[in-house]
């Protein structure tokens, strides 16, 4: 068994005004956060079919104060956690949206940096610039991230022509699900019955299995062969220009060159592969932040929906260990004997050479 | 000819060199010791990886040291990192030299007018396979594009390693239009661009940013030798390190034994450092 280097987080207000040793006053001041961090767990070798990442949900036992991490002395949390974590799908169980207060459960309150922003959780399953296609997987129990397999083979994204790999960490949003029994009537397809994906444009290179907080921009309407396939535009809260990015515009204005590149990646990506270009709605424009908001939500919905049974989940793996009134909420036993029942950790095994084939498609 | 080659020092710190060595295992200069030609009837050259495809270190053979191990480059007390200026990463091929040529700074170029850079004549072999850091490849020269970098002459040799799949198809720079659209633009613009993330002006090309064909290239590469020789064969302190262990009749001609003193004076090879984070960022330039 092996945890990962890295712990990612997502932030949980935690309302501490039934707390007997801080005042209200004193919670609103601190900004006082408990802090849940998402750990992965890789199991069986890397580049194989074996490969795994689970994740856990390991609570962190201090109490952050103030967005720059000061740490103060631990406290002990309110309610009773199990200190080791318990193992999770990213899919069902990390929230779609960050930094939402909580009082007994019950979300209260949205954080927020200004009025308008809306921050949604992310999970990372490629990094920017490579070329493995890691994926959650919607089929397994506790849904792992693992590398889509296509005719018997490892799937590697070919490197079209400027670019090598992806152009953005690529992922997807919790708690989301592009029904495949919905007609969508801006694309007239059908969803591809995956959570709703999304490209992180802020600067750093990512993890597979890391959670980030992003703040969404805009939305590509994308039809994947035949199904709709929206890609969410947004960016790493993090990161060091998310301050000047709202907007699509903006990332016109500061990133010249980036959506017309998104664009042509998508359109192009499995031309190698011997797959047509692929087409768009709403003739390839980036619709705005809005508009993304709008879809995230319905495909949330369609999520409440598949974990409630009151959807046909046809072959999606729906167990989950912390929705409320879910048909297929399992112990953390059960989850914990999922994880160990998968193969042990192993050194990564090397890569084919013809992964850095670059495509020349003609003019 | 099979050259290996040997890491000491910790990768991405200013300790690490790699040193090469022959087919028999004694250490050689890469810069002077390993030949030009591979092939001199069908004009293969040899040609030494410095940095692999989409790999940000700038490493290079160090001319001033002895035996010009493979060291990254520093600039301003900092290890060197080439930035990835939108939609680049990285280097856009496998990037290295030809040994034995020198683009000497006292020679004014009548097509440039600027003066040699001081280095071997660089190249840009655009096989499909990413080669490592001190590879010796075997490379069929297509043509050459004639930059301007900081008022130097830097030629950049358009090269395809021998044992591409392809390579039967690519014989002139033609070829590479016709086969890889885009990729001498994209060339072009990388060269122009690469240094403005770090504060630079946008270089020059000679030619109005041509790329020149095989016959060009191969009589620049020619003239090129023809500096390196007179290099390692003159009197007097040069003010590059022409230490070597083959050119016999060289003045700077090492023994064996002399080389092996010192490579044993650098650290062993240990665990790499982690690259700095600045190294990710993807530099967006203002369209022009």
């Amino acid at each position: 068994m092996q945890r990962s280097g890295f712990i990612s987080r997502a932030t949980l207000l935690l309302s501490l005004s039934c707390s007997r040793r801080v005042t209200s006053a004193q919670t609103r001041s601190l900004q006082l956060r408990k802090m849940a961090s998402y750990t992965t767990e890789k199991r069986g070798r890397q580049n194989t079919t074996d490969y795994r990442i689970y994740f856990n949900d390991t609570i962190k036992m201090t109490i952050h104060g103030s967005r720059e991490g000061k740490v103060a002395p631990s406290i002990e949390p309110y309610g009773s956690e199990n200190p080791e974590g318990k193992y999770i799908s990213p899919f069902h169980d990390i929230p779609l949206f960050a930094g939402i207060e909580q009082e007994s459960g019950v979300p209260t309150k949205r954080v927020k940096k200004n009025e308008n922003e809306t921050v949604f959780n992310m999970v990372v399953e490629v990094p920017r610039w490579t070329n493995a296609k890691m994926e959650i997987s919607t089929k397994e129990p506790l849904n792992p991230i693992k590398q889509d397999i296509k005719k018997g083979r490892l799937r590697y994204i070919s490197n079209v022509f400027p670019y090598k790999g992806y152009i953005w960490n690529y992922g997807a949003l919790p708690q989301t699900w592009e029904d495949p029994n919905h007609k969508d009537s801006d694309t007239d397809c059908c969803g591809d019955n995956d959570p709703i994906d999304v490209c992180d444009i802020g600067s750093k290179v990512c993890l597979p299995g890391e959670v980030i907080q992003v703040k969404v921009l805009g939305i590509l309407p994308l039809i994947d062969e035949r199904e709709t396939d929206w890609k969410i535009i947004a960016i790493n809260t993090e990161d060091q220009d998310a301050e000047n990015i709202n907007s699509i515009e903006d990332i016109r204005r500061l990133k010249p060159g980036y959506l017309e590149a998104t664009l042509s990646w998508f359109k192009n990506y499995k031309v190698p592969d011997g797959k047509p270009q692929n087409q768009f709605a709403h003739n390839g424009e980036f619709k705005d932040k809005e508009y993304a908001v709008d879809i995230i939500k319905s495909t949330h919905a369609y999520w409440k929906a598949l974990v409630l049974k009151k959807a046909n989940s046809g072959s999606i793996n729906c167990k989950n260990v912390s929705v409320c009134n879910s048909p297929f909420q399992c112990s953390e036993e059960e989850a914990s004997l999922i994880v160990h029942s998968s193969k042990e950790y192993e050194e990564a095994d090397s890569i084919s050479e013809e992964v850095n084939k670059w495509f020349f498609l003609p003019k | 000819m099979s050259y290996t080659v040997e890491e000491r020092g910790i990768p991405n710190s200013l300790s690490y060199r790699l040193f090469f060595k022959n087919a028999e295992g004694s250490y050689i200069s890469p810069f002077h010791d390993i030949p030009m030609f591979a092939d001199e009837t069908k004009n293969i050259f040899h040609m030494v990886v410095e940095v692999p495809r989409w790999t940000n270190a700038k490493m290079e053979i160090a001319t001033k040291d002895p035996l010009n191990p493979i060291k990254q480059d520093v600039k301003k007390d900092k290890l060197r990192y080439v930035a990835n200026v939108f939609p680049h990463k990285g280097y856009i091929w496998n990037y290295g030299a030809i040994p034995q040529t020198w683009e000497d700074p006292g020679h004014t170029d009548e097509e440039t007018g600027c003066c040699g850079d001081n280095d071997p004549i660089d190249v840009c072999e655009i096989g499909t396979r990413v080669c490592s850091r001190g590879e010796v490849l075997k490379v069929k020269v297509l043509g050459t594009l004639a930059l301007i970098d900081e008022g130097e002459t830097d030629w950049k040799i358009i090269a395809i390693n021998i044992e591409d799949p392809e390579v039967d198809k690519f014989n002139n720079i033609d070829d590479v239009r016709r086969l890889k659209p885009e990729y001498l633009e994209a060339t072009v613009d990388w060269f122009r661009r690469y240094k403005v993330p770090d504060g630079k002006p946008e270089n020059q090309f000679a030619f109005n940013a041509e790329c020149k064909d095989k016959d060009f290239a191969l009589d620049i590469i020619k003239s090129t030798h023809t500096y390196w020789k007179n290099l390692v064969l003159q009197s007097g302190k040069p003010k590059l390190n022409c230490t070597n262990t083959c050119v016999k009749e060289s003045p700077f001609f090492c023994s064996k034994d002399a080389a092996h003193s010192l490579v044993n004076e650098t650290s062993p090879c240990g665990v790499a450092d982690p690259l700095p984070a600045e190294v990710e960022k993807w530099h967006f330039l203002k369209k022009n």
